[in-house]
């Protein structure tokens, strides 16, 4: 199965990048390439960190799932119709509006913490979802559609029963490009002062201390790769046949 | 969704059900963001005065602000949706009501310009007039009601409209109508500095550009003659998708400063930890995926029956990639060159971290202070650079897309 094959790959991936941001293993590539010892950041640190870079990840994936899953089953009903042209003008602007603007942006209004950076989750990861199930819902054939009409199916029924299941697959894909987005852009955060595991990549910026950069970036790295392995082993073992992409 | 045959669009759109007119939808989209609007018009702070750029300042509702000016602009909405609500709206009408949007979005602008110069009239030279969360709800609101309306005019009717709110924009500036606000203090105090990031930013992203098509066309191109190597680049390069921006850029940062320690001669060729170097190679990595698989897919999107025909012609294959291929390809190579430009504006932001510069320190350096008039100066022409790119790419993509279709 591809999917598992994938996952294991990306699973060895990410526990080589945690092996890097453990402080002994950093320290000790540090002093083989010859660089002045430096304060390294602790194991029970760095997990701290990752615990709070993944709840705020998953917390503001599922606000914007939940949102672009409501925003495109409504688009795609026939009234909806009207929605459309502003839901794919808006989409293809927010596009080019990078995350950490977003941050940057709310940051006088919301204050330092983690508020800025779940805004910008939730808004850059609306987006992806939302295009993912409209064009699920479109992509599924339209006798099918009649047929459960002809049944005698309601508005609602056809939604939960027929037009949900279709799209699933579809709609999950989306999920995990916004998952993998999520826990890019929540490193940015640290900027606006959330504990996340860009906090000591930026700390080690400022200080000047190479071997913190080291290890925030590998363990935000790590965590990057296990959440892309987490879904694919997940779909794996979850599907009995592999997804259709 | 391009994908989706057109048939199966409209399959799904004609629901037999008796459901809500598309029209009263539409309608209702419109009075919501007219009355979000005027929510900011009437309820929110419009402008405030601060003793100084870094203190909050009091804030003022647009009706103190700019007093009778208020309801005229209004009216304007009222206007525009009474335009918005008849039957079956012409193109006159529909130019009428993108045009009555625009120049209100003007008219909010110099007014408030103009209103901060009276409320800073007498007072100390340190005192800022910044625009409130009423001003930021009611222009966005109506920039979104000026994006919907734009759908259904022509692109050439938009930019004729756009070009006289620019133009005016321009005078008023010109004028001094925006002299007062903070924004533009703001911009004088620096406006060398603001420039050389600019500039900065443009010469950084240009040459991540630059390199990442370096390295992009010869891989694009292997991986279109051996299929085998493909699916490795493509394993390779979605693996550095997956590596969070904040966490290249350090990546390089102490890599680079580890490499350097040991083997200081590095430094002869211009190499530095900290700077323009692990800015452009963290970007460009990042560029790779979406010009490789661009070149990849345009060498292949080319009909097999037009290969045959070149074949047939006794052409090689060196021939047929060069004057069959490369021309063909060219509408799909433009669309990776735009995905590839718009995310190489965006992710030089960071390089502000790095010591790079570019606008991306401007917005740094307005969150150390927690300045907003410093983080929107420094974000404002990022969002505009990377729309205008996108615009710009997009036009010629669609241009040399037209004779294929």
């Amino acid at each position: 199965m591809r999917e598992i094959r994938s996952g294991l790959a990306f699973a060895a991936v990410a526990l080589a990048l945690a092996a890097l941001a453990d402080p002994s293993v950093a320290s000790g590539l540090a002093a083989a390439l010859g660089a002045q010892p430096k304060p390294a950041v602790p194991a029970e640190r760095l997990l701290d960190l990752a615990a709070r870079h993944a709840a705020l990840a998953l917390a503001s994936v599922a606000v914007a799932t939940f949102i672009g899953v409501t925003l495109g089953i409504a688009a795609t009903r026939s009234a909806g119709v009207a929605l459309r042209p502003l839901v794919d003008t808006l989409a293809a602007a927010l596009q080019a509006v990078p995350p950490v603007v977003v941050v940057a942006l709310a940051f006088p209004a919301l204050g330092f913490g983690a508020a800025p950076t779940v805004l910008a989750l939730v808004f850059y990861c609306v987006m992806p979802v939302l295009r993912g199930t409209v064009a699920a819902i479109e992509a599924a054939p339209a006798d099918v559609k009649e047929a459960a009409r002809a049944m005698g199916f309601t508005r609602w029924q056809l939604i939960r029963e027929v037009e949900v299941p279709l799209a699933l697959p579809l709609v999950s894909q989306a999920v995990r490009i916004a998952l993998v987005l999520a826990v890019a852009t929540a490193a940015v955060g640290a900027l606006a002062g959330a504990a996340t595991l860009g906090t000591p990549i930026i700390t080690g910026l400022q200080n000047q201390n190479e071997l913190h950069i080291l290890q925030g970036a590998a363990a935000t790295a790590a965590l990057a790769f296990l959440s892309e392995a987490v879904w694919l082993l997940g779909v794996g073992l979850l599907a009995r046949e592999p997804v259709e992409v | 969704m391009a994908s989706v045959p057109s048939a199966l669009a409209a399959g799904s759109g004609s629901d037999r059900l008796p459901v809500v007119p598309a029209r009263a939808v539409a309608l209702g989209l419109r009075i919501v963001l007219a009355g979000i609007a005027l929510a900011g018009l009437y309820g929110g702070g419009w402008l405030s005065v601060a003793p100084n750029r870094l203190l909050p300042g009091e804030a003022l509702p647009a009706t103190a602000a700019f007093g009778l000016w208020t309801h005229a602009a209004a009216a304007a909405l009222l206007a525009y949706l009474a335009l918005a609500a008849r039957e079956d709206s012409p193109e006159p009408a529909r130019s009428l009501q993108f045009a009555l949007l625009a120049g209100l979005l003007v008219a909010l602008a110099v007014l408030t310009g103009l209103a901060a110069g009276r409320l800073l009239a007498g007072q100390p030279p340190s005192a800022r007039c910044m625009v409130g969360s009423g001003f930021w709800t009611a222009a966005g609101a109506t920039a979104l009601l000026l994006l919907y309306e734009g759908r259904a005019l022509r692109p050439a009717r938009i930019a004729w409209i756009a070009a006289g709110a620019v133009a005016a924009l321009a005078l008023a500036r010109r004028a001094g109508a925006f002299e007062a606000l903070s924004i533009m203090v703001e911009y004088r105090a620096r406006a060398d500095l603001f420039h050389a990031a600019l500039l900065r930013h443009l010469a950084l992203s240009g040459a991540a550009l630059a390199l990442a098509l370096l390295v992009s066309v010869p891989l694009g191109w292997a991986a279109f003659r051996r299929p085998r190597l493909r699916g490795a680049v493509e394993a390779v390069l979605n693996g550095v998708q997956v590596v969070p921006a904040v966490a290249l850029f350090g990546l390089l940062v102490s890599l680079l400063s580890l490499a350097l320690a040991a083997w200081p001669s590095l430094r002869a060729l211009g190499l530095a930890a900290i700077g323009p170097t692990p800015a452009v190679v963290a970007v460009a990595a990042y560029l790779m995926l979406p010009l490789t698989r661009a070149i990849a897919m345009g060498l292949r999107a080319v009909d097999p029956a037009l290969i045959e025909a070149a074949r047939g012609m006794g052409m090689g294959e060196r021939r047929i990639a060069f004057e069959v291929r490369l021309p063909l390809g060219l509408p799909v190579f433009v669309a990776g060159l735009r995905v590839a430009a718009v995310q190489a504006v965006g992710l030089t932001t960071l390089g502000g971290l790095v010591g790079a510069g570019g606008l991306g320190a401007v917005v740094f350096e307005g969150m150390a202070q927690f300045a907003s008039d410093l983080i929107i100066l420094g974000s404002a022409p990022i969002i505009a650079l990377a729309l205008l790119a996108d615009l710009c790419l997009r036009t010629i993509e669609l241009r040399l897309a037209r004779p294929l279709s």
